[in-house]
């Protein structure tokens, strides 16, 4: 990535990377334990009613105060992860502007969705009373999207409102997680495989045996993120993630990162917070997502990013309307608008994950064209073809397989 | 007590011992609290419940502006207790009651919002056979801890009393001082201090004393962030400070001409120390030690960013039960044992160094 590129419509990439790079590290940093010590008094106090009010999402990110407190509101809610799309800055109009220019719709857009569990037994309380929560579009991974599908705590999609959704990739239709199709749609997409600091590794990683090498002991990350670290360990023992339905099948994963963490390989788990760590060699290599280690890249050229010889995992942040939203038709014509190829790029363009929408890169190119050939943004179909998506499991699977990790991670 | 049993029989105004209406108006308001507060109570039971605890506070008023002085007296402890007993009635025992209870329920399904009371005693069981490493290391490194709080406490507390003279004020300050930016900020900075490239590795590795503290057990595989030993030092300088404060006040109370004393009394200043200073000073390394100990044993913090998967406590279990296998019942269950274990060890504890000062 150069600085210089002339291009008009966005600022230089080494900015915009930086300054996502930098939001993320705090979010992980500081959402890991400041956002969850209010979760976990709210989910102290799941008990009594009028806590109710307390642990909204939103509130209690500490976002804009309710305004759309109390009966039907014209506006559109979307909160979603940290720093997952492109602002209004520099001279660039981001996204939810030139929505709100392009529709009337008035819109909240908030980050306070920092990781899944947590916001789960955020909104289990009110969901799980039939209680609506604020926001009209909530951003969760698949499995989550999943589970809460399970659960019947979604609106289904007025899909025939978003005819864009035809723009969706084909290989992300009716997906595992969402068989229908009915209640979701991604909102980016990315891969989880090896990330490594080749100055400290002094040579190039291709397999994710080099995870388990003595040499690195002490100096080896993995993910908390249970659907990641255990997929990509399985595949590399040759098992198929994608149709796992029982514990059993994974088990030599788990025990194969169970014995490296009890020798001492494994220093620790992380979750977004490993950018520091990995830049300046505290890992040496560890399991990371694709975009991110993009774009620590580009301010450390020795920190790269393999899709490991064995396979990487796939994941979808998805869009998802909660039960009793109030505003499904704004959500709806939302949708519609990311779903646009040419709004689409604008977000590739600035958050450096897969679009799911087809048609991105043609648009990309005319924006950025040393992005339209990152391999980590726009991945050829043999890299494609290497990755597979977590199994949705039963619940009680994934009650074995969380305890399992929960006890590994040493939680 | 006595004295006012006698005093009945000289009773005017007719209302026989005050002081048992007192009593029991505290007793039965607290009561009634818990109910509402652990919705036993509910609805419209709540209200007639809340308005008696109402009601009682209100005769407590009307008796102490009308009755006799000697009434007065009698009921006035039992209001002044009001305010703090109706508190820990409802943000102490109704929440406490309420943990007790889940933490013997049963969740009907995984993602359920509330627990089935059942008398499941399964959950403690778990809680034993499921986190003993991590029960054992929390009170492992609190215990490590709370001693080098003492240990660099101490010391530092006895020179502000007794040499810090006119910057007496200014040197408990800077003790202070650093404890006004918040604690997660704190643990997370010296994530970086103690890393690889930071500045204490650099130091080490340039007088090369790296050998010495892999014997010590203060560096594992070369490192000092990610290790037992980082736990329990951030927990020590997360603590310090709450144990100096204590140990500094009751330093300061001290009477120097006490000492003076026993040197008249031929006594070096050793023995001094050791059989004037420090006794004396008990009660403030008692109030420091429950301060530190406690709080530590239940922190998820130090663990979280100064450990590995190695040095978990258990409070990062709990934590974890609670936000993401979302089993409430277990975490209760956890939360009560860890509960039950730091009161005993302060019981014995407060059994040996616990003062009539203090209880």
């Amino acid at each position: 990535m150069t600085t210089s590129r002339p291009n008009p419509f966005r600022v230089p990439a080494g900015r915009s990377a930086l300054s996502r790079r930098q939001l993320l590290i705090r979010a992980g940093a500081l959402g890991a334990a400041g956002v969850s010590l209010p979760a976990l008094l709210a989910a102290c106090g799941s008990d009594s009613e009028s806590g109710s009010s307390a642990t909204t999402p939103g509130t209690a990110g500490g976002a804009t105060p309710g305004t759309a407190a109390g009966g039907a509101s014209s506006g559109l809610f979307f909160e979603n992860w940290p720093s997952y799309i492109d602002p209004t800055e520099d001279g660039l109009t981001g996204t939810v502007d030139r929505f709100m220019e392009a529709t009337g719709i008035d819109v909240r857009y908030t980050e306070a969705y920092n990781d899944n569990n947590e916001y789960f037994a955020r909104i289990q309380p009110l969901l799980g009373r039939d209680e609506p929560i604020d926001p009209d579009i909530i951003a969760p991974t698949s499995w989550l999207a999943n589970r809460l599908i399970t659960l019947d705590w979604l609106e289904k999609l007025p899909i025939d409102q978003v005819p864009n959704a035809a723009n969706l990739r084909a290989d992300l239709q009716n997906p595992a997680w969402d068989p229908t199709g009915e209640y979701s749609l991604p909102w980016q997409t990315g891969f989880a495989g090896i990330a490594y600091n080749s100055d400290v590794t002094g040579r190039e990683i291709t397999s994710v045996d080099d995870l388990f090498d003595p040499e690195f002991a002490g100096k080896v990350g993995a993910l908390t993120e249970m659907r990641d670290t255990i997929g990509v360990v399985a595949m590399s023992l040759g098992i198929d993630i994608s149709t796992l339905s029982s514990f059993a099948e994974a088990q030599p994963a788990f025990d194969k990162l169970q014995e490296a963490k009890d020798s001492g390989q494994i220093r620790r788990f992380h979750g977004n917070d490993y950018f520091d760590d990995l830049s300046n060699g505290n890992l040496a290599i560890t399991i990371g997502w694709s975009g991110d280690v993009a774009a620590i890249a580009r301010d450390n050229p020795a920190v790269k990013f393999v899709f490991p010889e064995s396979g990487a995992t796939s994941w979808a942040d998805t869009m998802v309307v909660p039960k009793g939203a109030r505003n499904i038709e704004a959500a709806a014509q939302w949708m519609n608008f990311v779903y646009d190829p040419v709004q689409a790029a604008q977000i590739t363009t600035w958050v450096g994950y897969v679009s799911p929408v087809a048609g991105v890169r043609e648009e990309v190119e005319k924006l950025d064209p040393d992005l339209a050939n990152d391999p980590l943004v726009f991945p050829d179909d043999a890299k494609l073809a290497n990755t597979k998506g977590f199994a949705p499991l039963s619940e009680d699977v994934e009650a074995e397989f969380d305890a399992a990790f929960s006890a590994i991670i040493g939680a | 007590m006595t004295t006012a049993v006698e005093d009945v029989s000289t009773e005017s105004n007719g209302v026989k011992r005050p002081e048992l209406i007192g009593l029991g108006a505290l007793v039965g308001a607290g009561a009634l609290l818990v109910a509402v507060g652990t919705r036993l109570l509910t609805g419209p039971f709540a209200i007639i419940g809340l308005s008696l605890v109402f009601a009682s506070i209100l005769a407590l008023v009307v008796v102490a502006v009308t009755g006799t002085p000697e009434s007065r007296r009698k009921i006035a402890p039992y209001g002044l207790l009001k305010p703090g007993m109706l508190w820990l009635a409802l943000f102490y025992l109704a929440p406490l009651f309420t943990l007790l209870r889940l933490s013997l329920s049963t969740l009907p399904s995984r993602f359920a919002v509330d627990a089935e009371f059942d008398w499941n005693f399964g959950n403690y069981a778990e809680a034993f056979t499921d986190f003993g490493p991590q029960f054992q290391r929390a009170f492992l490194y609190a215990g490590i801890a709370t001693v080098l709080t003492i240990a660099i406490g101490y010391p530092l507390a006895y020179v502000i009393a007794f040499r810090g003279g006119k910057y007496r004020t200014l040197l408990l300050g800077l003790v202070v001082i650093p404890f006004f930016t918040s604690y997660l900020i704190r643990t997370i900075a010296w994530r970086s201090l103690l890393s690889d490239q930071g500045q204490f590795m650099s130091v080490i590795n340039t007088l090369q004393l790296d050998w010495l503290l892999e014997t010590l057990q203060i560096m594992d595989d070369g490192r000092l962030i990610n290790t037992p030993a980082a736990v329990i030092f951030g927990l020590t300088y997360n603590f310090l400070p709450f144990m100096i404060l204590p140990i500094y006040v009751s330093l300061e109370k001290i009477d120097v001409r006490l000492l003076d004393a026993a040197k008249d009394l031929y006594s070096t200043s050793t023995a001094a120390f050791a059989k004037v200073v420090v006794p004396l000073s008990i009660p403030g390394i008692f109030a420091g030690t429950l301060l530190t100990f406690i709080p530590a044993a239940g922190d998820f913090v130090n663990s979280l960013y100064l450990g590995s998967p190695n040095t978990t406590m258990i409070g990062n279990s709990i934590q974890d039960q609670f936000l993401v296998q979302n089993n409430v019942p277990l975490a209760s269950a956890m939360s009560f044992v860890l509960m039950f274990i730091i009161t005993v060890f302060v019981l014995i504890y407060s059994k040996f160094f616990g003062t009539e000062d203090l209880a």
